[in-house]
């Protein structure tokens, strides 16, 4: 099985051989990756050993190493097609969704304006406490589908912003 | 006074949750007391309830029909026949007719009586208190000014200075001015702001004290007339006022400092004539001049800290105190042992602004080994819910000295394994690798106007990269596999259980 995988927006080819053993940007590459517990991993490349916790969610792998947090992106050809047509790929969405349940305190754009990266585009109430969401990208925003006063559960879309050319 | 009437406690009600009912149930559990736990909807599979000998359900998620309910928790101790009610701190640890209702009821308050809460609760009054006994004050005005009168004083003592509300609290009605043009304005604003979210627009002013720290002191006080300081702790890590690195002894305290500064907190706590354990927060400037900021009558988030360098346990020495008993220690805590370090480890993302973060705990594995103390009321499998605060745990580590505390503390923050929520570890590691931290040069204000998550964070190696992305494909590629093969027939037709028991029928 052929794998494009994209983490800090670097690409690496991985193909897993019929014999287990791995073809990584054209390197053939040995491993031993073990499941331990539900989401955590050990794995020894080279006599070197790293354990992590590894969970998906939202078609984004998340892994945890040594306190440190990584999204990396697993297409297999078929998604890699997909993405590649639909000009997606390794392009951060540019989709705000509510990271909590809570109450639109403001919305600071209307629909078509240009904002930048890191525009504070929404205050969210939850927890007691007022939250900024940021534009995750630079562009133009193309939907808003809250208004102030509205409450949302998490996951919910709020804001879509097309990239700029 | 030796006429105090001694009382037995045998079962204790914890009218709270998360890590501070998990800390006092093992306090509890340490003394051979009994337990009680309340819950509400969204706690039901919590660990204080689990861990509690006795449990009972007080409502829907929201606080005020809960945790916050206080006609529910008495009645929760009266069913369940517990003698005394610890508040932990939060929902009703501050609050006088919490306490009162409690005494009324005929059970023991475990905490100092309601009326020292009342006292040092409104900030006017504490500062009334505490200035009768010779506490320094941050200059500033009364409260229940004209505006004229303010300004007329703001001019005095000079600016920058904060304006506060009397009933405030949470950062609500607190403004900053720097000069006095735009004094009225901010007199207004906070008056307005105030009024909406305590009903009292009633506002004073206080001198902003630039490049100060918080310093804390831990007092100790039992009905026989002793009150004692357990030393202090450094707070300044603080984040929109909330605090979020905690350290006992603090490096800007000397042994002189510490003596003075010990002595004004005693005074502090005797001018409400005060029992049990409380904090004395003060402001201390570059110059160690030291001011009273408020004092928190309820045992504190990080109380821990305290406990590990002077070998004591508070939360024990509170029952122990609300028995009657003269506390163990008739003496003041001056030589710290050692060093510890508290990390409140937050559901917050440190990457998106701290946005809190909720969700379900998929992995929870706590650091281990020499100088590690972890208190948490979470579990691999356990929600955190948007209707209580976001901390998770509180990591805390030792050393003989800070240095040895500080590198157990990045040992232990890359050993700690959460999945499933943001979290603030990765503020934590990058706080424990910056420069003025580990020089221990910072004020409250150092992590809003000079922090940033990038400085101190290298960016991973090629190689790290590339290990990472293996393991990454390597699970994705797993997951994939073991879809595929659902539809499969399963090897053995029959469940796992029932083949075990046919085994063992044949073995026997």
């Amino acid at each position: 099985m052929k794998y494009t995988t994209i983490i800090n927006n670097k690409t690496f080819e991985i193909e897993i051989q019929r014999d287990g053993s791995l073809l990584v940007n054209d390197k053939v590459i040995h491993v031993d990756f073990l499941n331990l517990d539900t989401s955590l991993y050990s794995l020894i490349i080279d006599n070197r050993s790293i354990e992590l916790a590894i969970d998906e969610s939202d078609g984004m792998t998340e892994l945890l190493v040594n306190g440190r947090l990584f999204e990396a992106q697993v297409l297999d050809e078929r998604a890699l097609f997909l993405a590649n047509r639909r000009g997606t790929l390794g392009i951060s969405s540019g989709e705000i969704k509510s990271p909590m349940p809570g109450l639109i305190v403001e919305v600071r754009a209307s629909t078509g304006d240009v904002v930048e990266e890191g525009d504070t585009i929404i205050i969210l109430e939850s927890m007691k406490m007022q939250n900024e969401l940021k534009a995750p990208i630079g562009g133009t925003i193309s939907e808003i589908a809250v208004k102030a006063g509205q409450t949302v559960e998490k996951g919910h879309s709020l804001v879509t912003i097309a990239p700029n050319d | 006074m030796t006429d105090v009437q001694q009382k037995n406690i045998t079962k204790v009600l914890i009218a709270n949750r998360g890590e501070i009912a998990m800390r006092i149930i093992r306090a509890c559990r340490d003394l051979g007391i009994g337990t009680v736990g309340v819950y509400s909807d969204v706690d039901r599979t919590a660990l204080h309830v689990r861990y509690a000998d006795e449990a009972v359900h007080i409502g829907p998620p929201q606080p005020r029909d809960s945790y916050l309910r206080m006609d529910k928790i008495i009645e929760a101790a009266r069913r369940t026949g517990a003698d005394a009610i610890h508040p932990g701190y939060g929902f009703l640890a501050e609050n006088a007719d919490f306490a009162q209702q409690v005494t009324d009821e005929g059970l023991i308050f475990i905490g100092p009586t309601p009326d020292a809460i009342r006292q040092m609760g409104d900030k006017q009054s504490a500062r009334e208190a505490v200035r009768r006994n010779g506490v320094p004050l941050v200059p500033g005005t009364e409260a229940g000014l004209h505006d004229d009168d303010v300004v007329g004083t703001a001019e005095k003592i000079g600016f920058p200075v904060m304006v506060k509300a009397v009933a405030g609290g949470g950062g609500k009605g607190m403004r900053v001015v720097n000069d006095l043009e735009s004094l009225p304005a901010a007199l207004k604003a906070a008056r307005a702001e105030a009024e909406s979210a305590f009903g009292n627009g009633d506002v004073y002013i206080e001198k902003m004290l630039v490049g100060a720290r918080h310093i804390e002191f831990q007092i100790l006080a039992d009905m026989h007339g002793n009150t004692i300081h357990v030393g202090e702790r450094e707070c300044s890590i603080q984040r929109r006022n909330q605090k979020l690195v905690e350290e006992s002894p603090s490096v800007f305290v000397d042994d002189d400092l510490r003596e003075r500064m010990g002595k004004m907190a005693i005074a502090a706590a005797e001018s409400v004539n005060y029992v049990n354990a409380g904090t004395i927060e003060c402001l201390v400037d570059k110059d160690k001049n030291f001011y009273f900021l408020e004092m928190n009558t309820r045992l504190q988030v990080e109380h821990p800290v305290t406990e590990l360098v002077h070998g004591i346990d508070l939360a024990k020495e509170q029952i122990r105190i609300a028995r009657g008993r003269p506390m163990t220690y008739t003496q003041s805590f001056l030589n710290p042992r050692g060093w510890a370090i508290e990390c409140r480890i937050n559901a917050e993302d440190p990457y998106n602004n701290f946005i809190p973060s909720t969700g379900k705990i998929n992995v929870f594995s706590s650091p281990k080994g020499p100088g590690v103390r972890v208190d948490s009321g979470v579990y691999s499998g356990s929600e955190i819910s948007p209707y209580y605060d976001s901390m998770i745990a509180k990591l805390i580590t030792t050393g003989d000295t800070r240095q040895e505390a500080l590198l157990r503390m990045r040992r232990a923050l890359d050993e700690f394994v959460i999945m499933g929520v943001k979290h603030n570890i990765p503020f934590h590691i990058n706080l424990m690798n910056s420069v003025s931290f580990i020089a221990g040069q910072f004020d409250t204000r150092w992590v809003e106007e000079r922090f940033t998550m990038g400085t101190y964070e290298s960016g991973p190696t090629d190689d790290d990269l590339e290990l990472v992305a293996i393991a990454a494909t390597l699970h994705s590629h797993r997951r994939r596999q073991l879809a595929a093969q659902v539809v499969a027939p399963a090897a053995r037709d029959t469940s796992n259980w029932k083949w075990l028991s046919r085994w063992e029928r044949i073995r026997r």
